[in-house]
């Protein structure tokens, strides 16, 4: 009965959400318009040099983004040479396939990608809940693919997303070196899959 | 009236301007091919500057990428990309070598098969003797400035990937110009060489990784 009891309470411990587990101290008020601005702009081209690791195979190559509409992104990914690896589209919640090589055509790597890109291009995912951490970030729950939060610094500026699956954090995407909101480098990473995305901007 | 006459000849005259691109007949489609055959065999190495442009329809701009070129027969080539970033592909014995600015490997799935194809075209198109090809559809073009041919892959899955090649030759020379990779949504990537240097000595070292 004990160990029944422990055994309990430890699953509670375990299933309890990721703000409870980092004693995150709820807060109302303010949020800014945009959450994530780095995909925003209709005028611009987002051009970045990328580096995916997926498995033991490594591609090389020029990622990107650029948005066409309200919540439309096309998101495309050529090797050096131009040649295409992937051509997708986002519209609102449909994810359309413009293009994929069969070497590509997988459907765990395109699950994985389309995943990936989606939380990185939405813009304004519905806020559930919104944290202080650490005296100098705001920390919002949303509800973009369940548990995902987004990290945001004290003058309000994105610089981490993370998914999470209960009380462990999943996948993380890292903002940095930020200039007028455009961000010149994005981590991608993943606790259990062997899939990293490196963009620098060029 | 005479208004609607003068427009209707500048209108002629205009689009004359633009059509100067007409077709080769077959006396001359065999003394470009003979001339292309003469060049190449005198070529050992070509070292060249190129920019290549990355065109998507949907993109403001077309995305600039910069390097250089080294080709030695019979079939070694370096693409050296310098600007915006560093990264070169090595094509040599059948195998690719990549140094992706710094990290370094020796095949890369997205630069297979089709980019050998695509390599082998430019190679072979040096070496003249990519008109027995018998992978690709030919049709051949004049200017007063450059011959043109047009490639287009008889295999279905390389057409998936380009519905066709364009080569640009100079008229001196025949020496390829510009390469143009046109997918079959119609984005492409032209590449255009600069400076090109002709049998300037190339030491193998340059074409390891």
């Amino acid at each position: 009965m004990k160990y029944f009891l422990i055994s309990l309470t430890l699953l509670l411990f375990a299933c309890a959400s990721f703000p409870k587990k980092n004693n995150l101290e709820s807060i109302s008020g303010h949020t800014p318009t945009v959450i994530n601005p780095y995909f925003s702009d209709l005028a611009m081209d987002y051009i970045y040099k990328a580096k995916i690791n997926f498995a033991d195979k490594s591609f090389g190559g020029i990622f990107v983004i650029k948005k066409m509409g309200p919540e439309h992104h096309r998101v495309v990914f050529t090797t050096e040479m131009g040649n295409k690896l992937f051509d997708f589209s986002f519209i609102k919640n449909e994810f359309r396939i413009n293009f994929i090589p069969s070497e590509m055509n997988k459907k765990i790597l395109i699950n994985l990608l389309k995943r990936d890109l989606f939380v990185l291009i939405n813009e304004n995912p519905k806020i559930l809940n919104q944290y202080r951490k650490m005296g100098d970030s705001i920390f919002l729950e949303t509800k973009l693919k369940n548990n995902t939060y987004f990290y945001l610094t004290a003058d309000e500026r994105l610089h981490k997303i993370l998914k999470t699956k209960g009380s462990k954090d999943k996948s993380s995407y890292i903002f940095a070196e930020i200039e007028n909101d455009h961000a010149r480098e994005i981590k991608i990473r993943h606790k259990n899959i062997k899939l990293t995305i490196d963009l620098k901007a060029i | 009236m005479r208004n609607l006459l003068f427009l209707a000849v500048l209108i002629a005259h205009t689009s004359l301007l633009f059509s100067q691109e007409s077709n080769m007949n077959n006396t001359e489609i065999a003394e470009f091919k003979a001339k292309i055959n003469e060049t190449s065999k005198a070529t050992i190495t070509i070292q060249s500057n190129f920019t290549q442009y990355k065109h998507l329809d949907f993109l403001s701009n077309d995305i600039t990428t910069q390097g250089k070129m080294a080709f030695k027969a019979p079939n070694m080539v370096k693409w050296e990309y310098t600007e915006p970033f560093k990264y070169s592909i090595i094509f040599k014995d059948d195998k690719l070598l990549i140094n992706d600015s710094g990290s370094k490997s020796n095949m890369d799935l997205g630069n297979s098969a089709l980019f050998k194809k695509i390599n082998q075209l430019i190679v072979n198109s040096v070496k003249g003797n990519l008109f027995q090809d018998s992978d690709f559809t030919m049709s051949y073009f004049k200017s007063p400035d450059f011959y043109k041919v047009i490639f287009v892959p008889k295999d279905e899955k390389i057409k998936s990937y380009i519905a066709s090649f364009i080569l640009f030759f100079d008229k001196e020379q025949a020496d390829v110009m510009e390469v143009k990779m046109v997918e079959p949504t119609n984005d492409y990537t032209r590449i255009v060489f600069e400076d090109r240097q002709i049998n300037k000595p190339l030491d193998n070292e340059v074409f390891s990784n």
